[in-house]
């Protein structure tokens, strides 16, 4: 399996536990989980979320034939051109994750296009996770709402270049979906609404893909959907690894 | 496809190959809900519900049915009680009965409790947000579980800062607070996952022994069992999904707690709680 929604690090508001290289690594031999993309947990509360990604290159070293990482970036942040060019090239980030409402910018910004315009020139995915805690959690320090997938979609349509993953969210069924979207699991219901199937009957099983969001979450209750999902072998195993190897090049 | 409860739990086992899959004892949802009957699918939605439940090798599940309405009318709370007393014969075996009611009608909501626990085997009573489980109106209904010797599901929830939709729900401290008033009464806390800062709600349960705590919710977030456990004992925490089926049976495979504690959150506790009536 591959699990495409995995973090590293500490957050600011709760002790995550398994949030170590080695952590992670042991806890995904348990669950047979053969590779996950893994970004910091931190730099979702950094200022410069560069440092966070420093912090990821540096856990991650010799352990990348299965610790794929992904970069936390700010587009609204001075030097991300920068930034971007050095996650690339120099720690070989296949894909970047954004946290607009955390970091305070809208995906409607110019700024937002500007950055997705050069991830997808450098082949970089997009990663938006929706959410990073449940909001009736959250601390009384902050008040950050969903994003929303209206904006998100905007910017996938104004950027077909570009190759996304939206994640830790819900809702994707109801909307259309453009071409160069993939939906990640891990907050999807499989069973009674099922999301997950109404999903796959419009856009197809080859934009669908395992993630857990791990160590934030149980990775069990993600593997649990696949598990009780209705449907062949085959497509079970486009979700569980065959898309997302495919859409990161592995 | 429709599969046995015994097929499932075998592929189960042969599929990820997760440490812990089907446990070897009980599997009792302690907190679901079937549907309201304005609700256009609700028959089919309820035959999901336990085709879900089939698949997840869950046995048993615990349920109340709650009008859409608030605050829950007399003939509300009627309604769902008559139809989930239909349901648990259209599903026999596998729902038994929370007797819902909104306590501000005093003697006809006792009343209730009474006859579909004594005349249709009920087997708890489940609260919402009518009332704070601390409210003076509520205490007769809390009396009358004790001297049934049944347990209260109490729908709750704690919010750090966000505005309750709900400005009567209850939280973990409010049913501290009352099982310190009424300590013979067995309170079940709703949805550890579901009600907002879990870490808050279960350490405000601490030093209140009549009270269990329900798995259910969906927040997915790692460590809720294993703190429930470490904090409450594990005697005290009781699976549960309120609708969240995948979620919330995943949290318990995942956890990490011993294998007699995890039989005893899957089904064991609520097992001991239902055998109190009996006996």
């Amino acid at each position: 399996m591959i699990d495409v929604n995995a973090y590293l690090g500490h957050f600011a508001f709760r002790r995550l536990r398994n949030n170590t290289a080695n952590g992670l690594l042991r806890l995904m031999d348990q669950k047979r989980i053969e590779k996950a993309v893994v970004s910091s947990a931190a730099a979702i509360t950094y200022r410069n979320a560069q440092a966070g990604n420093e912090e990821i290159v540096a856990e991650t070293k010799g352990k990348q034939d299965r610790l794929l990482p992904f970069a936390v970036l700010n587009p609204a942040y001075s030097d991300w051109q920068h930034d971007l060019r050095v996650c690339q090239e120099e720690f070989g980030m296949r894909g970047v994750r954004l946290y607009p409402n955390w970091h305070g910018y809208k995906l409607s910004d110019g700024v937002s296009l500007e950055f997705v315009q050069a991830a997808a020139a450098r082949r970089m995915v997009v990663s938006i996770p929706f959410r990073v805690e449940d909001r009736r959690q959250q601390s009384w320090l902050v008040d950050v709402p969903d994003v929303r997938l209206a904006d998100a979609i905007a910017l996938a349509r104004a950027v077909p270049e570009a190759q996304f993953i939206f994640g830790n969210g819900s809702g994707f069924a109801g909307s259309v979906l453009p071409a160069n979207c993939y939906v990640e699991i891990s907050l999807l219901t499989a069973m009674i609404s099922n999301e997950i199937g109404q999903l796959l009957q419009k856009i197809g099983e080859d934009r669908v893909l395992y993630g857990s969001g791990m160590p934030f979450h149980y990775a069990d209750g993600a593997m649990l959907k696949l598990e009780v999902l209705d449907g062949a072998p085959a497509m079970k195993d486009k979700i569980a690894r065959g898309n997302a190897r495919r859409l990161l090049r592995l | 496809m429709q599969l046995t409860r015994r097929s499932v739990v075998t592929a189960m086992a042969a599929s990820t190959a997760l440490p812990a899959q089907s446990p070897k004892g009980p599997v009792i949802d302690a907190h679901n809900h079937l549907n309201y009957h304005t609700r256009a699918t609700w028959a089919d939605d309820d035959r999901k519900l336990i085709e879900a439940a089939d698949k997840l090798g869950i046995e048993q599940l615990c349920c109340s049915i709650l009008p859409p309405e608030r605050p829950t009318t007399i003939e509300g709370f009627r309604n769902c009680n008559r139809w989930l007393a239909e349901a648990i014969k259209r599903f026999p075996g596998r729902v038994l009965g929370y007797c819902f009611v909104n306590p501000g009608y005093g003697q006809a909501a006792l009343d209730e409790v009474r006859r579909y626990v004594e005349e249709h085997g009920f087997i708890g009573i489940k609260l919402y947000n009518d009332y704070k489980v601390t409210d003076p109106v509520v205490a007769p209904v809390l009396e009358l579980a004790a001297k049934m010797r049944i347990p209260i599901l109490q729908h709750a929830g704690h919010t750090t800062w966000l505005p309750s939709p709900q400005p009567n729900i209850s939280d973990a401290g409010d049913l501290a607070k009352a099982a310190k008033r009424f300590p013979e009464t067995m309170l079940i806390c709703a949805h550890i996952c579901g009600g907002g800062d879990w870490e808050w709600s279960i350490k405000a349960l601490r030093d209140s022994p009549s009270v269990s705590f329900d798995t259910s919710g969906s927040n997915a977030d790692e460590g809720t069992v294993e703190l429930a456990v470490k904090t409450l004992g594990a005697d005290r925490v009781l699976f549960a999904c309120d609708l969240s089926m995948t979620a919330s049976v995943g949290r318990l495979r995942g956890a990490q707690i011993s294998e007699s504690d995890r039989r005893k959150v899957f089904g064991e506790n609520m097992q001991r709680i239902l055998a109190r009536r009996k006996a």
